[in-house]
């Protein structure tokens, strides 16, 4: 079944279980599971697999990263690896590794499954929350400002290496003092663009009127209920399962 | 000389190619206009002469070497370019250490890195803003300062896009006669994508249209 026809009310419910679930739960076993579960879905789904990997390939340092100083840091359990009389890992520190780079995991998985679809959907679904209609507004207004966002980032990242920065060849801390650099114009600039775009939007009626009213209903079909239904039911599993 | 031959380009997810089959050549020692209508694929192409865009088919030489085995920092060191929108290369955090970014990263010593800022921001009336953060000067002075960053490098090439965008006459005038300077007296090639006629009949030796 394609994630993308499934009701947006739907994805966000099973973001916002999967999402609890990966932070409440601890085992590795059943962040595994949620993983693979979540995967299968969007595999399965229409989520092409290149998209998938371009994705995660984004957060995999900071994963690694993470993992590093969890294994190095977490004291607990028994020790796995000593080197000259000096415990290097854990059991705990191992097992609270695994469990970080999986909740990550876990977060980006969930977010492409519910970022599929049209984003007017989910302004549709936030309304029948009853979300007052400018937050909505703004939350569908960031969604669509995230690619140009990744964009400035690029072209950012471009201009400093055309002056002379070479990112290949840097050490950690040089691309890390570049990293740092770039979140000024970045910052910056979606706040001077955040603003610009207020005023626009005031200049041109917005809040004019209280509330407002969609032409699009959003419509519960016999799919969505099955798909919601049957997910939920194995998170459920899994939940006790691993309880 | 930078060369271009047979190039193919299309955006992911547009049916048509914004650039098909184009060869062309830009002399070194010479300023070079790029033409054409709005979304003939000028800035296109100037993205793709510095490794910005990766052409489908084709392929692009600077001084007989092929720019596909070269990375951004290499083609960074024989190719200036300015973006089309200033906004997206101006990244430090004063207007001075904007200037100063690439000499530094080059190993020039800190006093020619200062008499070097001194001179571009004089030239380009922005000596009362070295403090300024960048990102909040107006448009015009975007410019200036992001065309001071590109020239303070003195890349043996310039590709830049639009540069009198937002420059007044004045500015304009400046800018035209340095970069007639440095064709003739450096020996630089410069390609100028531009919709400016008065500038471009001023200033260029050649024109390349694109349709």
């Amino acid at each position: 079944m394609k994630l993308a026809a499934i009701d947006a009310r739907v994805k966000l419910l099973l973001l916002a279980l999967l999402s609890t679930l990966a932070l409440t739960m601890k085992q590795p076993a059943a962040l595994a599971a949620l993983l693979v579960l979540t995967m299968v879905a969007l595999l399965f789904g229409g989520v092409a697999p290149v998209k998938i990997w371009r994705q995660t390939r984004m957060i995999l340092s900071l994963i690694g990263l993470l993992f590093l100083l969890q294994c190095l840091f977490d004291r607990g359990g028994e020790p796995l690896l000593i080197i000259g009389g000096l415990t290097i890992v854990t059991g705990g520190g191992l097992q609270a590794g695994l469990v970080v780079g999986l909740r990550l995991l876990i977060v980006v998985a969930s977010a492409l499954l519910a970022l599929t679809g049209e984003t007017r959907d989910y302004l549709l679904a936030l309304r029948w929350l009853h979300l007052p209609w400018e937050v909505c507004y703004m939350v569908q207004a960031a969604l669509r400002f995230i690619p140009l966002l990744r964009q400035e980032a690029q072209d950012t990242a471009a201009a400093q290496q055309m002056r002379g920065c070479d990112l290949k060849n840097a050490s950690w801390r040089q691309r890390a003092r570049l990293y740092i650099t770039m979140l000024v114009p970045i910052t910056v600039g979606a706040l001077q663009r955040a603003e610009a775009m207020s005023i626009s939007m005031e200049a041109r009626a917005f809040r004019s009127r209280p509330g407002r009213t969609s032409w699009r209903r959003l419509q519960m079909k016999r799919d969505d209920w099955l798909y919601g239904l049957g997910f939920v039911f194995v998170l459920v599993i899994i939940f006790f399962v691993f309880k | 000389m930078i060369e271009v031959d047979k190039l193919n380009f299309t955006y992911p997810g547009v049916p048509r190619p914004v650039l098909a089959g184009i060869s062309v050549c830009f002399q070194a020692g010479g300023i070079t206009a790029l033409i054409g209508p709005n979304g003939c694929g000028k800035t296109t192409l100037s993205k793709l002469l510095v490794g910005l865009l990766r052409p489908d088919s084709g392929t692009i030489r600077i001084d007989g070497e092929d720019i596909a085995g070269l990375s951004l920092f290499q083609i960074g060191s024989r190719i200036g370019y300015l973006w089309q929108n200033p906004n997206r290369q101006l990244f430090a955090p004063t207007v001075e250490q904007e200037i100063g970014f690439g000499l530094a990263n080059r190993g020039v010593t800190a006093e020619e890195i200062a008499a070097d800022t001194e001179y571009w921001l004089d030239f380009f009336h922005l000596s009362h803003k070295k403090g300024a953060l960048p990102l909040r000067l107006s448009l015009g002075e975007k410019q200036r300062l992001a065309l001071g960053a590109v020239l303070a490098l003195r890349p043996p090439y310039l590709v830049l896009d639009e540069p009198t965008g937002g420059l007044d006459r004045r500015c304009r005038r400046e800018l035209g006669q340095l970069l007639r300077r440095l064709a003739e007296e450096q020996g630089c090639g410069i390609l100028v994508v531009s919709h400016e006629k008065e500038f471009i009949r001023q200033y260029a030796d050649r024109e390349v249209e694109l349709l």
